[in-house]
């Protein structure tokens, strides 16, 4: 019989906490690489291809170097106490210090957000697990802005917005600050993710300014079935997302898959019907589903494990429909229709978001334990639920959220602003000139998304383009 | 000699070209095409937006043949191709001075 002492882990490592965290993790990753890269390509003009590719892919790798540098300890790390314990600023953001040490990294995970029972996987795993929810952020609100922003104002917003916006809500919501203490709740990231993107999309969309009027009457897609992989990887990614986020591969997080799946299916649905039977056309389309089916996920995201069944078809169905209604009513009203929001993330995002949040407050069952083993009648240490009205009678949590909501649109608001004024300035413009915009991935980068065939074969081996070309 | 130039439904081609083939017509040339004619455009949906497509997929079809053969031509392309509804399309004739095959350097003809 093997000793104890030669497990090759430390006896706190629970081997299939920390897998189910890697795994969800990385579930997580492929929503953003290649999920929304093809998803983006598939929408944008063909034209636009490659540089929204590049864009998301350039925008994953600098949040994790932000992240490794001081973005973690920024929002996950030990509390930096500006101001009296208990007050906002004692709960404001962590360190400015980086996750580079031997001894940081494989050590027993800590985080301000979970005081009840300890994790069972070291701080590179709850590392990474957080950096692929903060590498996605910027990615949705840069639905807003393609087609038109500048290259070099991307590679120098991301850094900037992911420091001063993502990581101040992460730490307010789920880093132990503030909001967090004061009890308003996220499961996933309704609010910080999703809330915080839209509203980002939005005010940067209107910074930078409309697409050429050309490019947005000929917006249509470049390709649905693209659409399709890059929708389904972010579905399917979602039980990473959502069945993540206990921090625990127990009864919780397979309520969480479970629900965020119901809430998505409603919402596909939802969003069909409307499109069948109240839209003009009255045609069912594949990209309303998609948009419904957005809705439920995005919905569902602040809520997966503390509603149940029945609450996750209420989730789908409510968002998906008030989402339709401000996609195609709202969106025709000031300020909506002045801003060149180019994929409707404050809509599919957003509003979903700040649903989703609000339904909390009324739809959380106490009974659904997210620490516990046994359901309503674990009662054990680390046992921790929601109650929303329709079971305590209680507003309490409802007004948590909506305080909580309205921190995130307006910190968001004041700190986009402040990212693409001062990237404006630094680089004398967010925009491309009108003519790199009339051609796209050709002008910029020199690279299409599908190269004509040149007919015929070359007539002389050394290419006469570059001498290095041999 | 003539060239036909025929602009038909896309769905129509192995029609005609079976038409064409037993008529004893030898070859044909087909290209993708788009273009209007009084069928118009068609809307297409996205997102809850209306893009209007001016033009509609066409395929469009040449053929070289004899003077003597161009009627039998024609007749074959219009039965093979004609559904009666709009959008049918067009087919139009004109001559041709000189045909040369390649491999042979022939003219005229026998080049056909």
């Amino acid at each position: 019989m093997l000793a104890v002492t030669n497990i090759p882990y430390p006896s706190w490592l629970n081997p299939a906490d920390n897998t189910w965290q890697l795994v969800a993790a990385t579930l997580v990753g492929l929503m953003s690489l290649p999920g929304l890269a093809v998803l983006y390509g598939g929408l944008v003009r063909k034209k636009w291809i490659v540089n929204t590719m590049l864009m998301v892919f350039t925008g994953f790798s600098l949040t994790l170097v932000v992240w490794m540098l001081w973005g973690y300890n920024l929002a996950f790390g030990p509390q930096s106490h500006f101001g009296p314990t208990g007050s906002f600023w004692s709960g404001f953001i962590g360190h400015f210090t980086p996750l580079s040490t031997a001894g940081a990294e494989q050590g027993q995970a800590v985080s301000g957000a979970n005081t009840l029972i300890p994790f069972h996987f070291s701080t590179a795993t709850l590392a990474y697990f957080q950096f692929v929810f903060a590498a996605i952020t910027p990615l949705l609100f840069l639905g807003a802005l393609v087609g038109r922003l500048k290259f070099k104002a991307w590679l120098l917003i991301v850094p900037m917005w992911i420091t001063l916006v993502y990581c101040v809500n992460a730490a307010l919501l789920w880093g132990g600050g503030f909001f967090a203490q004061k009890g308003a709740v996220d499961y996933s990231g309704g609010y910080v993710i999703h809330l915080s993107a839209g509203v980002a999309a939005f005010v940067g969309a209107a910074i930078i300014g409309p697409r050429r009027w050309q490019d947005r009457e000929n917006a249509f897609p470049s390709n649905l079935m693209m659409v399709a992989i890059g929708a389904g990887i972010l579905w399917l990614g979602w039980n990473g997302f959502n069945g993540g986020d206990p921090f625990y591969a127990g009864a919780d997080a397979a309520s969480a898959v479970l629900n965020t799946n119901v809430a998505t299916a409603v919402g596909v649905l939802t969003w069909l019907l409307m499109d069948m039977f109240f839209s003009r056309q009255k045609k069912p389309t594949f990209l309303g589903a998609i948009n419904g089916m957005l809705c439920g996920l995005v919905a569902i995201t602040p809520s997966a494990g503390w509603v149940n069944g029945t609450g996750a078809i209420f989730v789908g169905l409510i968002a998906a429909t008030i989402v339709w209604f401000a996609w195609n009513y709202l969106s025709r009203i000031r300020p909506f229709s002045k801003v060149d929001d180019a994929m409707g993330v404050v809509y599919t995002h957003g509003i979903a978001g700040l649903v989703g949040g609000l339904l909390v407050g009324i739809l959380a069952d106490p009974g659904m334990v997210q620490y516990g083993v046994a359901g309503r009648h674990f009662k054990g240490a680390g046992s921790f639920s929601v109650g929303g009205w329709f079971y305590t009678h209680s507003f309490h949590q409802l007004w948590e959220q909506f305080l909580a909501a309205l921190w995130i649109i307006g910190w968001t608001a004041v700190g986009t602003t402040i990212v693409f004024t001062l990237v404006k300035f630094l680089l004398g413009g967010l925009r491309e000139s009108d003519e790199v915009l009339s051609l796209g991935d050709v002008a910029i980068h020199e690279e299409e998304a599908f190269p004509e065939p040149t007919f015929g074969e070359p007539l002389m081996t050394p290419s006469h383009i570059h001498p290095d070309n041999v | 000699m003539k060239l036909v130039t025929a602009v038909v439904k896309p769905f129509k081609l192995d029609e005609v070209k079976v038409a064409l083939t037993n008529i004893g017509v030898s070859g044909m040339t087909v290209t993708q095409a788009r273009g209007f004619g009084r069928q118009g455009g068609h809307i297409e949906i996205y997102r809850g937006k209306e893009y209007e497509f001016d033009f509609v997929d066409k395929i469009r079809i040449e053929v070289a043949c004899t003077d003597e053969q161009v009627e039998q031509v024609l007749d074959a392309i219009v039965s093979a191709a004609r559904t009666g509804s709009v959008g049918d399309g067009k087919a139009w004739v004109t001559d041709v001075e000189k045909v040369v095959r390649v491999r042979t350097n022939e003219r005229g003809p026998e080049a056909l």
